[in-house]
């Protein structure tokens, strides 16, 4: 028998790489999609406590004051009202309290503005004070009792307004970041980020073309159908229990540990199902009230935000943006120069980031030099918050229609322009790194012989037009972690420390099974509560499928060492001989099943397999897509008759899970494209507050979207996945623009490109 | 002010004390307790609270409780039997038409009520029947290809 002193043990199963999968990348059906037919899937609101009574939130009907005083004393009197609180019950969280929170940790302060307006209100609808009653009514009746006394200030509506010299500040205690020491910030800038490559001056003189857009994108929401709502609950010894709809237990803990000044380890976070989050759903909300009202009841509190309350200022919508490209190229089509300002409405408080959104814009293009200059500016309404690749398809709104005019001027095919330009492994990206394995080339060949190209648009009466766009979303990594345990007759038992919102369970309930070498059904992922879970970070940034089957994956190989180690005793014979496949270990003519192991040693001790991922490989997802549609003139509306989506998903874990992420963004882009936009006044009123007038597709507005999946796996990364969910929404305004462009001769640089608008540029061009 | 309401829910007759202000889905959901019919908006924009009265699709919060008093009311919890689930159930599982889950009562409940009209509707006459059912995850394909799926399946 060879002695091998302190060898390791060779990880179990496929995820090193090459072999056949056996359940990873197949066709399942969601693990828990039975629940979701039937109708028991819970969430927050569904979710009863015993003596539980209602929350609600006082919202200010100022967009920009001071409060000068909140008399609650009518409120707390009335019947059935059990307390009343304001900011006077928490803690004032100062600027600058970091707490850990993705990649570059997050400003506490911020959060607790969102949740509790303290001294002055910011923006319409910016919680003031909240209270906890027997029922729904009673909390209305009081709210109306609630009576606030403010000093009105004037009120910013837009970033122009708010960058004017004379402009009232939001802020007056903020210091610009990112500006020299000379400079003069503008008015209500949060802070600048410049990013430089290259001699831009003499890479302009280098281009012999020019093609330069500005645009304006609207805000737009998130337009998750499942409304904020969480319950609290609090015990005598100063435990607390929260239930939540949120893309992170972790991250809604620290946050509501923060802003209530409850240590952490107090709080316990359970994530129940979310319905629908697409980032709106990280920063906390209603939580800190509920989790308040909770302590000071000593009764469970659940709290449900209105459809109204949510657009109203209640919840961070996406960021409004305007944004300037200049692209100069050689007529060979090959782009010298690229220049971008990109300004981001951050809302009432600064802090909405822009050096993402500037890198996305350009990655997919080699350049000689390019300078982006991004900046967030504070106005008088809600603080904007995350929304799928935030910042990304406003930012292809501008670049993607640039680089079309582009090809136009140079009479050129806009799919040959993409192709002389693309990125590929090893291309310098916009911060100057290099880009890792990426397969751009791979999708743009995938679009030329696809027949949403090559076939002719089909004749119709109305003018039609085909748009092409590029989309790039870098994703994050950042950290999660899983443990496995086994069940008595054998079966792995995965708990993850992330939320599913993107069907996370099925897809490491594959991931699991393939390393095990056991079918699907015989493994068990539950999503875990922050003090049963390993921390992880918020789902978001397109990292939880590649992050997660990483930790998932070592916490597998980690059970199988140690079933390894019991299996040996069982089969006497050295570790190192045994096989394992299909659920047991074989040595000679002797096997054991793990569920025959699990029986017989149970009493020995649990088996608990532990991963955790740190800092993977970025997977960063690419792709392309291409529009066919139809303008009328007469009344500027566009329909959708053709959508195909192109996009390299690494490895997918699942196809029609990740089928259906694309279709599901890229049907949100498209709203976001042609009908969703906030409707402010001047006084930053919202016009369209509700889901009649901020007009999300339906099923009659999209048409069947085409998804072709691409694989060029990441290298290091088990399985090679990388994130999907959020790229696809990025191109789809510019593709519909670039169509709208070909179809009637005029490009529009306001989105959403409603009726009204397409009519008014048709007007301007001298066409309608 | 509080009244008593009669009414039929999925095959059982039923009783709930409600406030004269609550909708038909107030009484569903916190009265009865039965919380697979979900309040998305809460004026009748979303269909998330779709619920079959007499067989019709209604949206619960549209409707007020006492206008309920005597009513024939499905929700998703009738759906299926026991464990047998509907085709139409089944056929969101088999294509991937449900993510969140928010939205699919509404949808089950909606394409329901078209079979009843139509047993075997085109794909445009689908979109039409959920076109009152928002959906945010799945941008409606394979919502629209489970439910020809059962279609196909009558025709």
């Amino acid at each position: 028998m060879s002695q091998a002193p302190n060898r390791e043990l060779e990880p179990e199963g496929p995820s090193r790489g090459d072999r056949d999968l056996a359940v990873v990348g197949k066709r399942l059906v969601r693990v828990d999609a039975g629940e979701r037919v039937t109708g028991r899937a819970i969430y927050p609101a569904d979710l009863v406590r015993p003596g539980m009574i209602v929350g609600a939130v006082k919202r200010s009907a100022e967009a920009h004051a001071r409060i000068i005083d909140i008399d609650v004393s009518r409120a707390r009197a009335l019947k059935g009202v059990l307390a009343v609180v304001t900011a006077a019950d928490f803690p004032v969280v100062a600027p600058g309290t970091l707490i850990p929170f993705g990649e570059t940790g997050a400003d506490a302060w911020a959060s607790s503005v969102i949740a509790i307006a303290r001294d002055k209100v910011l923006w319409r609808g910016q919680p003031v004070a909240a209270v906890a009653a027997v029922d729904a009514h009673v909390a209305e009746a009081a709210l109306a009792l609630i009576e606030v006394t403010y000093e009105r200030l004037p009120v910013v509506a837009d970033m122009r307004a708010a960058m004017a010299p004379d402009a009232p500040l939001l802020h007056p205690e903020w210091t610009p970041k990112g500006f020299d020491a000379g400079e003069a910030p503008p008015r209500n800038a949060g802070s600048r980020t410049l990013i430089t490559r290259g001699d831009i001056a003499a890479a302009m003189l280098q281009a012999e073309v020019f093609a330069a857009i500005a645009t304006i994108s609207d805000t737009a929401h998130q337009g998750y159908i499942e409304p904020m709502a969480c319950v609290a609950e609090a015990d005598p010894q100063g435990n607390v229990t929260l239930w939540a709809s949120t893309q992170g237990a972790f991250p809604t803990e620290i946050q509501t540990a923060v802003v209530c000044g409850l240590p952490q380890s107090k709080l316990r976070v359970i994530p129940l199902e979310v319905g629908g989050a697409f980032g709106g759903k990280i920063n906390v909300h209603l939580e800190p009230y509920a989790v308040r009202l909770a302590q000071i009841t000593g009764r469970p509190v659940k709290m449900v935000m209105s459809r109204a309350d949510t657009l109203m200022g209640g919840s961070g919508p996406a960021a409004a943006a305007e944004i300037e490209v200049r692209v100069g190229a050689r007529k060979d089509g090959r782009i010298t120069s690229i220049e971008g300002r990109y300004l981001l409405d951050t809302g009432g408080i600064p802090g909405t980031p822009t050096t993402l959104v500037m890198q996305a814009s350009a990655a997919c293009y080699q350049t000689q030099a390019l300078r982006l200059e991004g900046m967030d500016v504070c106005t008088n309404k809600p603080r904007t918050e995350a929304y799928r690749g935030p910042g990304g398809i406003q930012a292809a709104f501008a670049f993607e229609q640039a680089v079309d005019e582009l090809a136009l001027k140079l009479d050129m095919c806009p799919l040959e322009l993409r192709r002389r330009n693309a990125s590929v492994t090893g291309s310098t990206m916009p911060i100057g790194t290099p880009f890792p394995v990426i397969g751009l080339t791979g999708v743009i060949e995938a679009v030329a012989r696809h027949a949403c190209w090559t076939d002719p648009i089909a004749p119709g009466a109305l003018p039609r037009g085909r748009g092409l766009a590029l989309g790039y979303w870098r994703g994050t990594s950042m950290t999660s972690a899983a443990h496995v345990t086994m069940s008595g007759d054998g079966r792995p038992m995965v708990t993850m420390g992330a939320v599913d919102i993107s069907g996370t369970r099925t897809a490491m309930a594959q991931v699991a099974a393939e390393e095990f070498g056991l079918a699907i059904e015989d493994v068990y992922v539950a999503t875990g509560d922050t003090k049963s879970a390993g921390y992880s970070d918020v789902s978001a940034g397109s990292r939880v499928g590649r992050t997660m089957a990483a930790a998932v994956s070592e916490a597998c190989r980690d059970a199988l060492a140690q079933l390894r180690r019991r299996a040996a005793e069982k089969l006497q014979a050295p570790a190192d001989t045994l096989d394992y496949g299909r659920g047991a270990f074989r040595v000679g003519g002797a096997s054991i099943s793990l569920g025959e192991l699990m029986r017989t040693t149970a009493g020995e001790g649990a088996i608990i397999g532990k991963g955790v991922s740190s800092k993977l490989p970025l997977g960063m997802e690419i792709g392309a897509q291409v529009a066919d549609v139809e303008v009328d003139p007469e009344t500027g509306q566009v329909t959708v008759l053709r959508y195909t989506a192109f996009q390299d998903v690494g490895r997918a874990l699942n196809p029609p899970a990740v089928e259906g992420q694309i279709e599901g963004s890229v049907v949100q882009g498209l709203g976001w494209a042609l009908t969703e936009g906030f409707d402010y006044d001047a006084q930053a009123r919202l016009r369209n507050a509700s889901l009649l007038d901020y007009r999300i597709p339906t099923a009659l507005d999209v048409p069947p979207i085409e998804v072709v999946l691409l694989e060029t796996p990441v290298p290091g990364v088990p399985y090679g996945v990388r994130g999907v969910g959020e790229m696809p929404i990025v191109p789809p305004a510019a593709v519909i623009g670039n169509a709208i462009r070909r179809a009637i001769g005029v490009r529009l640089t306001h989105m959403p490109m409603t009726p009204e608008r397409v009519r008014a540029a048709l007007r301007m061009a001298g066409k309608g | 002010m509080k009244r008593v309401v009669t009414l039929d829910v999925n095959g059982e007759a039923r009783e709930a004390l409600v406030d004269t202000r609550d909708t038909l889905l107030v009484l569903l959901r916190d009265r009865l307790g039965l919380t697979g019919t979900k309040e998305g908006c809460g004026n009748g924009n979303c269909g998330s609270c779709t619920v079959l009265v007499a067989g019709e699709p209604v949206c619960a919060c549209l409707m007020m409780a006492c206008e309920a008093d005597g009513a024939r009311i499905t929700t998703i919890e009738g759906v299926a039997q026991g464990n047998a689930l509907h085709p139409v159930q089944q056929a969101l599982i088999a294509h991937g038409g449900t993510q969140c889950g928010f939205c699919t009562p509404g949808i089950v409940l909606s394409a329901i009520a078209l079979f009843e009209r139509e047993p075997a509707p085109s794909n445009h006459a689908i979109r039409h029947a959920i076109a009152g059912n928002l959906c945010r995850c799945t941008g409606y394909d394979k919502i629209v290809k489970a439910i020809a799926s059962v279609a196909g399946a009558k025709a």
